[in-house]
C-alpha cells in the first residue's frame, strides 16, 4: 500500500494476495494511487498513513 | 638465504587466488551447481531482493529472465537457495520457503496446515482443489513440490490426500513462509513484497 501511494502512484498496480487466515484469493487493482477494483467484493482495503 | 624461484611462487599464488574465487562463487558452492540459465535466475533474484521491499519468488524470476515454467528447474534453483542463506539478508530475515514456492503451493500448504493445526480430518484432493480454486492435477503437482521440500510427507494414516505437515510448519506465522503479496506493475515487472 505504501508503494501504491508513493513510488508507483503514477501508474496502474495489480496486487494478488490472499486472506492470511484462509485460502481465499484477493485481486486488487489500483490506478494512480486510487483503488479501482477489489475481488471478492467482501475485500476490505485499509488506506491510512501520511 | 636461497630465494624461491619466482615461477613457483606465482603458481602457488595463482592456486590460492583461484581457491578464494571458487569459494566466493555462490553458484558453485556446496556441491550443488546451477546451470547457466538457473544462475541467471539467481542473479536476478539477488539483485531484486530488498528493492521496494521485494521478496521475489523463483517462479517470477524465471518468467522475468525468459525461462519457461518448469517445476524441476524451479526446484533445483529453490533447493540451492534453501542451502545458501548467505546469498542475501532477505533469506535470513524471511526464510527460504516464501521465495521458493508459488502462490498456489502456498495456498495448498495453508489448507493442509489449517486442517492439521485445528485437529480436523486431512482434506482430500477434491477438497483442497475446491478450497484453493485449482484442479486436482494442479493440486497433485503442488503436493509433490511441498513433499520435495520436506514441508509435508506422505502419511496415508491421516486419510484425505494422504499427507502430514511437518511440525516446523504448523506454526509458521513468525515467518513469511506461506504468505504472498504479488505486485504487477503497468510496465510488466512482477515482484513479491513482504
Amino acid at each position: 500500500m505504501l508503494l501504491v501511494s508513493s513510488k508507483f502512484a503514477d501508474q496502474k498496480v495489480v496486487v494478488d494476495d490472499s486472506s492470511p487466515d484462509g485460502t481465499a484469493r484477493i485481486h486488487v487493482v489500483f490506478d494512480k494511487g486510487k483503488l479501482e477494483t477489489a475481488e471478492p467484493a467482501s475485500t476490505i482495503v485499509f488506506a491510512g498513513g501520511g | 638465504m636461497p630465494r624461491k624461484p619466482a615461477g613457483k611462487l606465482f603458481f602457488i599464488t595463482a592456486i590460492f587466488a583461484f581457491s578464494l574465487l571458487a569459494g566466493n562463487s555462490p553458484a558453485a558452492a556446496g556441491g550443488h551447481k546451477l546451470k547457466r540459465d538457473e544462475k541467471k535466475v539467481l542473479d536476478y533474484l539477488v539483485k531484486d531482493w530488498g528493492q521496494d521491499y521485494s521478496v521475489t519468488s523463483v517462479d517470477l524470476a524465471m518468467r522475468a529472465v525468459g525461462l519457461p515454467p518448469s517445476d524441476d528447474i524451479r526446484y533445483h534453483i529453490g533447493s540451492y537457495i534453501k542451502q545458501h542463506p548467505e546469498l542475501h539478508e532477505v533469506l535470513r530475515n524471511w526464510g527460504w520457503v516464501t521465495v521458493v514456492l508459488t502462490p498456489d503451493e502456498k495456498l495448498i500448504a495453508r489448507h493442509l496446515i489449517n486442517a492439521q493445526r485445528d485437529g480436523k480430518p486431512a482434506p482430500s484432493l477434491a477438497e483442497i482443489a475446491g478450497a484453493v480454486s485449482l484442479d486436482q492435477e494442479q493440486i497433485k503437482r503442488g503436493l509433490a513440490m511441498l513433499e520435495r521440500y520436506e514441508i509435508i510427507r506422505r502419511d496415508p494414516s491421516r486419510g484425505g490426500a494422504g499427507y502430514a505437515v511437518l511440525p516446523h510448519y504448523i506454526n509458521w506465522e513468525p515467518r513469511l513462509d506461506f504468505l504472498f503479496h504479488q505486485v504487477t506493475l503497468a510496465g510488466g515487472r512482477q515482484f513479491n513484497t513482504n
